[in-house]
């Protein structure tokens, strides 16, 4: 139960999907991902983790050195981010030396890159849960999925466990409130990911495309009102906008 | 959850009420929050609205609101409760800081 | 000081303390009654301002934004509304250039209300950084036991400043969490010296993470808000480059140890004990806090 879930696909598979030979360029080290790889005809820096690992303050700092590599030798390329982790792993170590603003870090440094106007894609490849996707997957301007990626806070089990409500209770409530529902579409319902793509899709053109419409503007609420997975957060962001400019 | 709602006569709430609603606790265990608004009809009766996570304990709500009617002049308000269990001594309490809050402005 | 301990005071407490006399003007107050459909749904009590009181008020003349989360509700947990409402508030901040300061007392996501509040949080942390990229100075304020954890603990890094006690707390996992994970040898979540010491005010602030470390009274909280209200931190190539230096010196220093006192000596403090036992500003003199 210590171990993290092992993807059955290999790491090398999807990122030959993701990046054709270009894939080569990335490098995988305890189960991080740094590197440069072409998507068309232009290069992206990659950066993210894979085999559903844990991340720790040494991956965040492995990841954020990789963001502010490519902003200072590469101006502008696009990041692409790739999400298979299982989260951060509960660790007195870690938690004593600031985890949080080891995560804190990566974010500042992926805002320094959108400012200076590299675009960030998302991919979750295989699990996005909770602090892993919140640490840096989320923060992109345009946030996708594989069909078969594990994306939500946590599975109806995980759920009924912590919150000792019935998973019977949840399964049914979830038919009407998706956010309750784990995966990658019900996440998409509630604007979390733009797009989800399936093993028939030709993802590398998918990825030109996503790079090519990604804009810097968080546009998750609206996703989430038009689906109908999120009704709510739109109106009330919007309300408090209208109720503080009187 | 139980949730109900009653009207009980008190005598109208003084003119000069310092705000237009008060809040007093919170939503926690053993914990409830009142909230008092101004404004309801008739003015000769507070209006009350209580939703609680312990079913079974109706009449002893009824009684404590009516009390506080009688004791307090409340007439033209309206009182909605969200409880987590709390005991009627909390209830109590709640119910008076709510009331002060409105009418003197304290805290 | 009033003798009044801040991390006694409810949500709304807190607020009227910190701003000035009569100036906090609520925003969806409870009359709106603005409840979660989940909580509703789940038959668990439902409060008016969904755990998170928000508004603007002045402090020192100043007009700011404030949002306060109500930890007795849920844990300060964010859902759907209460994320909603942050997210907005900070928004409202970069708007107006005005300054936001949020209350922390949360444990991270509402789970009742599974990912709505995770992606809430994110939609937040987007909207505290457009504030900090025009110069909003955006500060967390992590005063109570309950503290700043999971996403909201990665959540209060991302703001320009982070003011604490020595009652606050932050992080990701919380102790009981660690406790599960590590077995009870290796971490017991109930021995409070070593919880505090892990995740606490003064372990924070002299790792530097915690920008001010103040007595656990709302005029002191009030005094570390307002000398940082008048200036952002700005992200900019050379504060990400410092920073890298500084987080990867300190894991290399300590990343071998799980002593927490270990830490403290290497942070500077001389003695232990009695830095165990000052409280707040004393606290923050006995350490030569090293950077």
């Amino acid at each position: 139960m210590k171990n993290p879930t092992q993807k059955k696909t290999s790491t090398r598979a999807v990122l030959a999907r993701l990046f054709g030979s270009s894939a080569r360029g990335i490098a995988i080290e305890k189960s991080v991902l740094t590197g440069y790889a072409s998507v068309g005809d232009g290069k992206v820096c990659v950066m993210g983790t894979c085999n559903g690992t844990y991340i720790d303050n040494a991956a965040a700092l492995r990841l954020a050195a990789h963001v502010i590599e490519c902003i200072e030798k590469h101006p502008k390329t696009p990041i692409v981010m790739l999400v298979d982790s299982a989260g951060q792993e509960p660790n007195r170590v870690a938690e004593m030396l600031g985890l949080a603003s080891y995560f804190g870090h990566l974010l500042s440094c992926l805002e320094l890159a959108r400012r200076k106007g590299h675009k960030l894609v998302t991919v979750a490849t295989g699990q996005a849960v909770g602090g892993a996707f919140l640490c840096y997957g989320m923060f992109a301007d345009r946030i996708y999925a594989l069909d078969s990626a594990s994306v939500g806070l946590m599975p109806i089990a995980a759920m009924s466990a912590v919150t000792k409500i019935p998973a019977a209770v949840l399964q049914k409530l979830s038919k009407t409130m998706p956010s309750l529902e784990f995966g990658a579409a019900p996440f998409a319902l509630l604007g979390g990911v733009e797009a989800v793509w399936s093993a028939k899709d030709d993802i590398q053109a998918r990825l030109v495309g996503a790079i090519a419409n990604a804009t810097s503007e968080d546009n998750r609420a609206e996703l989430g009102k038009k689906r109908g997975g999120r009704k709510l957060a739109l109106d009330i962001r919007k309300k408090v906008l209208a109720e503080s400019a009187r | 959850m139980e949730k109900f709602a009653k009207a009980f006569p008190s005598k109208p709430l003084p003119s000069k009420a310092a705000k237009p609603w008060a809040l007093a606790g919170v939503v926690g265990s053993g914990n409830l929050e009142v909230l008092l608004e101004r404004g309801s009809r008739p003015t000769n009766m507070m209006e009350c609205h209580v939703e609680t996570s312990i079913p079974g304990y109706k009449a002893s709500w009824l009684a404590a609101l009516s009390d506080f009617a009688h004791h307090y002049p409340a007439g033209g308000t309206k009182i909605t409760i969200n409880d987590q269990g709390a005991s009627p001594v909390l209830v109590n309490l709640r119910l008076r800081q709510a009331y002060d809050h409105l009418t003197k402005g304290e805290k | 000081m009033s003798g009044v301990l801040f991390h006694e005071q409810t949500a709304r407490q807190r607020i009227a303390a910190l701003a000035d006399p009569g100036s906090f003007v609520e925003l969806l107050p409870p009359p709106e009654r603005i409840t979660s459909p989940y909580l509703a749904q789940l038959g668990i009590p439902v409060s008016f301002d969904d755990g998170i009181v928000i508004g603007h008020a002045k402090i020192g003349g100043k007009k700011v934004y404030l949002a306060a989360q109500v930890g007795q509700f849920v844990g300060g947990a964010v859902g759907e509304i209460h994320g909603a409402k942050l997210t907005g508030l900070f928004k409202a901040a970069a708007r107006d250039k005005t300054p936001c300061i949020l209350l922390v007392e949360s444990g991270g996501v509402r789970l009742h209300e599974g990912s709505a509040g995770e992606i809430a949080i994110a939609e937040t942390m987007r909207a505290i950084f457009e504030c900090r990229a025009l110069k909003v100075p955006t500060i967390a304020v992590i005063a109570t036991d309950i503290g700043a954890y999971g996403g909201i603990g990665i959540l209060s890094t991302c703001c320009d400043y982070r003011v604490m006690t020595e009652h606050g707390r932050l992080g990701i996992s919380g102790p009981i969490v660690i406790e599960k994970w590590m077995g009870k040898k290796a971490y017991n979540s109930a021995d409070r010296a070593l919880v505090w010491k892990t995740s606490g005010g003064k372990t924070k602030y002299l790792l530097g993470d915690a920008d001010a470390l103040v007595h656990d009274a709302p005029e002191a909280v009030r005094d570390a808000i307002a000398k940082f209200i008048g200036k952002s931190r700005a992200v900019s190539l050379g504060s990400v480059k410092a920073r890298q230096k500084e987080l990867e010196k300190r894991l290399k220093k300590f990343g071998t140890t799980n002593d927490p006192n270990a830490v403290w000596k290497g942070m500077g403090v001389r003695n232990v004990e009695a830095a165990s036992l000052a409280s707040g500003p004393e606290f923050a003199a006995l350490a030569k806090r090293g950077k």
